[in-house]
């Protein structure tokens, strides 16, 4: 059994801090579905506000179609992996995942029998009777998972719970955490700060920043279509160049900047004639331009530095007025040797840049 | 309205039964057991004397003459003032302070020791060997020290051996029987928020201090007692009030000739059968330390919350 | 470097010290209870003897009052412990505006003077008494109740610091994992914060316990017309000394020693306990995990420790019953001697005396001439023995009523506690016992030391 969850007009404050402004999200059933936002954007609030830990302020939760108004977290029928996991360090292995079903009055053989059906799916059978204390990193995490899933919740939330495990097993855990969610086909809803985890892994994610919702969309919408400054600023590395909107189009906007009047897209109604905007480019769509590669837009730059990361060249560049630029460059076999200083012209089509109403980038 | 959304949102976090076990619990205790007791005493000491026929009679009125006898004493007194009981009022409370001034000397050395030089297993020894005795009974305490001092005891047989008296000290109507064994009952006290305070400085700063050529004295004085300030305060505000408010030590320990304060209430109480004038006695002692120590807290800018274990 | 030498030396001349301050009236005291001089002391040693632990068994007040704080430091361990519980839970649900007003509430008993406390909590309770005009039967005015009241209004306080501290320790997610995962409110408090709280609830008992057995401040108000253990004994200490009192001191020194030892133990057990666990989890070859186990049960200082504790008694028990009486007859065959001799020494001084004084003093002073003059007549007076004498005539009541000043200028101890005694304030007619008063008057008899040590209390 899965179950949508449904965010309405949701408010939460603390005292004068409002930590979720007017968030409305549909979350459809059986979904992996991230938020996605620096520490302190209000994504861990709007968790526990589904989980039942906080009601409220204004607005309406609801799961399954159904307002979950004054119903406590162990009425709910969703469950939390907390970030530091929050095993209970005085039981036993087995007896952390057969929790829920012990405080349901199942007895004891059952819930016996369930545990070790959750220590199979999550590849530790026969190590109920260990400790907590006397599993790694990795297996803790599982063990959590699987006591969440003893309790059969239609919803499970993730809140950041891969942040404590070093960058092999985050990334392992990444696909076996999408393969269990499959598998048992309930919704996730996952909080990260980490972008590569919410893109690789989500159907859906949702990016915020400071209590607001900026956009919600699949992984590649995102990347590819941000549609705030922030979310283009703080999903993956991009170039940012501020101007005044000079021309606007039906799909297109003419930025003029201080390096020349730059093409991008832009969404209709997004722009008009005169607003300060700023445009972005990702490095790898930023290529050296000459007089066989011509592109829409092309700047004058001098190289600053080039790092050769084995798959990628990192080229770091200065316009004339020191803004900062990365190029990005698949590794062909040619070997890029710019002494620092070099003049060079960098060139993107206005297909690859997207123009953007001025508004707060993703602190540095 | 934030009083009931706050109730509300306890209820929500502890559920019903948990909610009002903790109510029910806090409450008893704060009410029954800490306020309303403090608060009838003090009613009681602005009461006359009277028999349980009298009580809640015509008779049965406001006064403050308990107060007024403190301070002068009985009608016909022929001193101005109360000059026995304020005496031994003024005394208690400097002895204490000596006693804490005592006790802070002594264990400043020990803490430090304990906080920063002494190494694993060594220290937890030490701290257990620092528990033990305090283990045992106030009152065998104050005994040990009775023989200890007592003219047969092995301090005056020490000093005559020694050639220091000829014939034994009554150390106990000098009163150091008692000094000392106030000092010893309150070290535990006294070591553990020094430790606990000095424990906390980085040591870092003490060797930074010495790498700059500072002497010892000037590392102690310039950097780690400004750093205990707090568990300095907190140490003697427990060791001023628990020896001022002192009972057994002074029964015991002191000499014939010489009260402590709390013995005059406790004669109120007994022997005297007058409570509202023992209650009387019993608010001025409290009120007085309580204002002592606010005030130490003022000259050491150290708040209250720092107080305590 | 001689500098550094010399502050070392200091240092531990100062930490010697400071320990023989902490364990040198505990350890004189315990030696006093095996001496047989009828007061506490251990010079001049007299005979080893354990008589005085019987003389202490037999104590039928002291025993009585025993019992009863064992039923009160058990009800204000059923009292304080909850309190404090849910004094600390609360704490770390008050908001932070009411945190410094409510922990400043909470723990001011702690500050209180226990004599204060006593008084509030006796007044208090007598006042509601008169209210609903209860009888003096009820539980208003029953001492055990109103010191089990007084006591955990502070140690309480005490409990909830032991609180405080494990709960800083608690990792909140882990009740909310509970709730999360469908269980009550209670469940979750049951299963998961009690379980956590455990050893604190322990310790917190303990240290209830023992700050009950050991107050006296609060009891000796509340404690009404009962008493407990504290307050027999500040009344014995108060109004004279035997070494029975010391005897019941090396019984609670020996406990408390034991207590200490298991505590190490199982701190230490516990210890070695986590480390084998976390390098099992680390991967560790088993040899070290088994070596870290063992460490944990075979610690042989604490095997040696035990081993000089059961020595130890076992040759206390068996020097205790061999010899003691023949010492003793020696011993009092010696003081009779020396008394005799004494004896003699002053009738002839006062004979020869009475010769030359023979014109102006002809009345005879019998008794109390003999006492004054005692001071300048006794040449030898600070001889052992004689002081020994000495304690022994004297008797542990106050029988100094009569004429508190004849004593003056000896130095005997039963001096101070006749002091005590006549202490116009404290002064208790009941403590003072026709028999003692009796033996006083054939005073250089050997027997007059039997006979209090037996009679006295």
């Amino acid at each position: 059994m899965s179950a949508g969850v449904e965010l309405d007009n949701v408010w939460v404050r603390f005292g004068e801090f409002v930590a979720a402004r007017d968030v409305n999200i549909e979350i459809k059933g059986g979904e992996f579905f991230s938020f996605l936002g620096p520490s302190g954007c209000g994504k861990t609030t709007l968790l526990r506000t589904v989980s039942g830990f906080l009601e409220p302020s204004e607005g309406q939760v609801r799961i399954g179609g159904k307002n979950m108004a004054g119903i406590g977290p162990n009425r709910r029928p969703t469950a939390l992996i907390f970030q530091n996991l929050a095993l209970f360090p005085l039981m036993s292995v087995w007896e952390n995942i057969a929790f829920a079903l012990e405080v349901k009055g199942v007895s004891k053989s059952e819930r016996r029998k369930r545990a070790d059906e959750l220590l199979d799916l999550i590849a530790l059978a026969g190590q109920g009777d260990k400790q907590v204390s006397e599993l790694s990193g990795g297996q803790k995490q599982r063990v959590a998972i699987a006591r969440a899933l003893a309790a059969e919740p239609e919803v499970l939330l993730l809140d950041e719970p891969l942040s404590a495990l070093d960058l092999k097993l985050r990334q392992h855990m990444r696909t076996e955490l999408r393969t269990i969610q499959q598998r048992v086909g309930i919704t996730f809803i996952y909080i990260t700060h980490d972008q590569g985890e919410a893109l690789t892994m989500s159907d859906h994610v949702a990016v915020m920043r400071e209590g607001v919702v900026e956009q919600v969309g699949d992984g590649n919408t995102i990347y590819d279509r941000p549609g705030t400054a922030f979310v283009a600023s703080f999903v993956g590395e991009n170039n940012m160049l501020p101007g005044h909107v000079a021309e606007v189009g039906d799909s297109h906007a003419v930025v003029a900047t201080e390096y020349g009047s730059i093409r991008a897209r832009a969404s209709a109604g997004s722009l008009s004639k005169g607003d300060e905007a700023y445009v972005f480019v990702r490095p790898e769509s930023l290529n050296f331009a000459d007089q066989t590669n011509r592109f829409d837009n092309e700047l004058h730059a001098a190289i600053v530095q080039e790092e050769f990361e084995g798959n990628l060249w990192q080229v770091y560049l200065a316009l004339p007025d020191d803004r900062r630029m990365t190029l990005s460059m698949v590794n062909d076999g040619r070997a890029l040797s710019h002494p620092p200083g070099t003049g060079v012209k960098l060139g993107f089509d206005a297909g690859l840049a997207v123009a953007l109403p001025k508004g707060p980038l993703a602190a540095e | 309205m934030g009083v009931i959304r706050y109730f509300q949102q306890f209820f929500n976090r502890n559920g019903l039964v948990l909610s009002s076990l903790l109510l029910g619990a806090v409450g008893f205790w704060i009410v029954f057991l800490i306020v309303l007791p403090q608060v009838f005493m003090l009613d009681f000491s602005f009461r006359f004397n009277l028999p349980p026929a009298d009580l809640g009679g015509p008779k049965d009125v406001y006064t403050l003459s308990n107060y007024e006898f403190l301070m002068f004493g009985s009608p016909n007194n022929p001193e101005p003032l109360n000059v026995v009981d304020l005496s031994v009022f003024l005394r208690t409370l400097l002895a204490a302070v000596f006693v804490t001034l005592f006790d802070l000397v002594l264990c400043y050395p020990i803490a430090f020791y304990l906080a920063k030089s002494a190494q694993g297993g060594y220290a937890r020894l030490m701290v257990l060997s620092l528990i033990v005795p305090f283990w045992v009974n106030e009152i065998l305490r104050a005994f040990a020290f009775r023989i200890l001092f007592g003219s047969t005891g092995i301090i005056n047989a020490f000093l005559i051996w020694i050639g220091v008296l000829s014939e034994p000290m009554d150390f106990i109507q000098a009163d150091i029987a008692l000094y000392a064994g106030l000092g010893y009952a309150y070290i535990l006290l006294m070591i553990f928020p020094l430790y606990n305070a000095i424990e906390s400085l980085d040591t870092n700063q003490i060797e930074a201090a010495r790498d700059m050529g500072a002497p010892w004295w000037r590392i102690h004085w310039r950097v780690v007692i400004p750093f205990a300030k707090p568990g300095i305060t907190s140490g003697c505000t427990m060791v001023f009030m628990l020896s001022a408010g002192a009972l057994a030590a002074p029964q015991i320990l002191g000499g014939p000739s010489s009260l402590w304060f709390t013995q005059i209430i406790y004669q109120w109480f007994n022997t005297g059968g007058n409570w509202p004038r023992g209650s009387a006695y019993a608010i001025v002692l409290l009120v007085t330390c309580i204002a002592f120590v606010l005030l130490m807290m003022r000259l050491f800018k150290v708040k209250l919350g720092a107080i305590g274990r | 470097m001689t500098s550094q030498r010399i502050l070392r030396i200091a240092v531990w001349s100062y930490i010697i010290l400071f320990f023989g301050y902490l364990f040198g009236p505990l350890i004189l005291m315990s030696l006093t209870a095996f001496n047989s001089a009828a007061f506490p002391r251990v010079s001049p040693w007299e005979c080893f003897t354990i008589e005085w632990f019987d003389v202490l068994r037999q104590d039928d007040k002291l025993m009585a009052g025993l019992r009863h704080s064992l039923v009160i430091g058990l009800g204000v361990v059923l009292v304080a412990v909850p309190l404090g519980l849910a004094g600390a839970l609360m704490l770390t649900q008050v908001s932070q505006r009411v945190r410094p007003i409510y922990y400043t509430i909470v723990v001011s008993p702690i500050l209180v003077p226990g004599v204060v406390l006593g008084i509030s909590t006796l007044i208090f309770w007598d006042r509601l008494g008169v209210m609903f005009d209860a009888s003096y039967q009820s539980w208003f005015y029953d001492g055990t109740f109103l010191t089990i009241v007084g006591q955990s209004t502070f140690i309480s306080a005490y409990s909830m610091l032991v609180f405080i501290a494990r709960l800083q320790r608690f990792d909140p997610a882990l009740e909310e994992a509970a709730l999360d995962l469908g269980a009550t409110h209670v469940q979750a408090f049951r299963k998961v914060m009690l379980p956590f709280l455990k050893p604190a609830i322990g310790s917190a008992a303990v240290l209830a316990f023992l700050a009950s057995f050991e107050n006296y401040n609060t009891t000796v108000f509340t404690i009404v017309s009962e008493s407990t253990l504290t307050t027999v004994l500040a009344s014995k200490v108060r109004y004279g000394i035997n070494p029975s009192i010391s005897a019941l001191a090396v019984v609670i020194v020996v406990l408390t020693l034991i207590g200490a030892v298991a505590h190490e133990v199982y701190k230490r057990r516990e210890q070695a306990a986590e480390r084998a666990a976390t390098l099992e989890a680390g991967g560790a070859d088993m040899a070290t995990v088994n070596k870290a186990r063992a460490g944990a049960i075979g610690n042989p200082a604490v095997a040696v420790m035990l081993l000089v504790f059961v020595a130890g008694l076992g040759t206390v028990y068996f020097a205790g019953t061999v010899g003691v009486d023949e010492c003793k007859v020696q011993v009092t065959e010696q003081k009779r001697r020396l008394a005799e001799e004494r004896i003699q020494a002053l009738r002839e001084k006062r004979k020869a005396q009475r010769e030359a004084n023979q014109p102006t003093t002809p009345e005879a002073r019998p008794s109390s001439d003999v006492k004054a003059k005692g001071s300048e007549g006794y040449g030898g007076i600070f001889a052992p023995d004689n002081l020994k004498g000495r304690a022994g005539e004297t008797d542990p009541a106050g029988e100094t009523k009569d004429e508190p000043r004849a004593d003056q200028g000896l130095f005997s101890p039963g001096n101070l506690t006749g002091q005590t005694g006549a202490d116009p304030k404290d002064g208790d007619p009941a403590e003072d016992d026709p028999e003692e008063a009796q033996g006083y008057q054939n005073l250089f008899s050997p027997n007059n030391l039997r006979e209090q040590s037996g009679g006295g209390q």
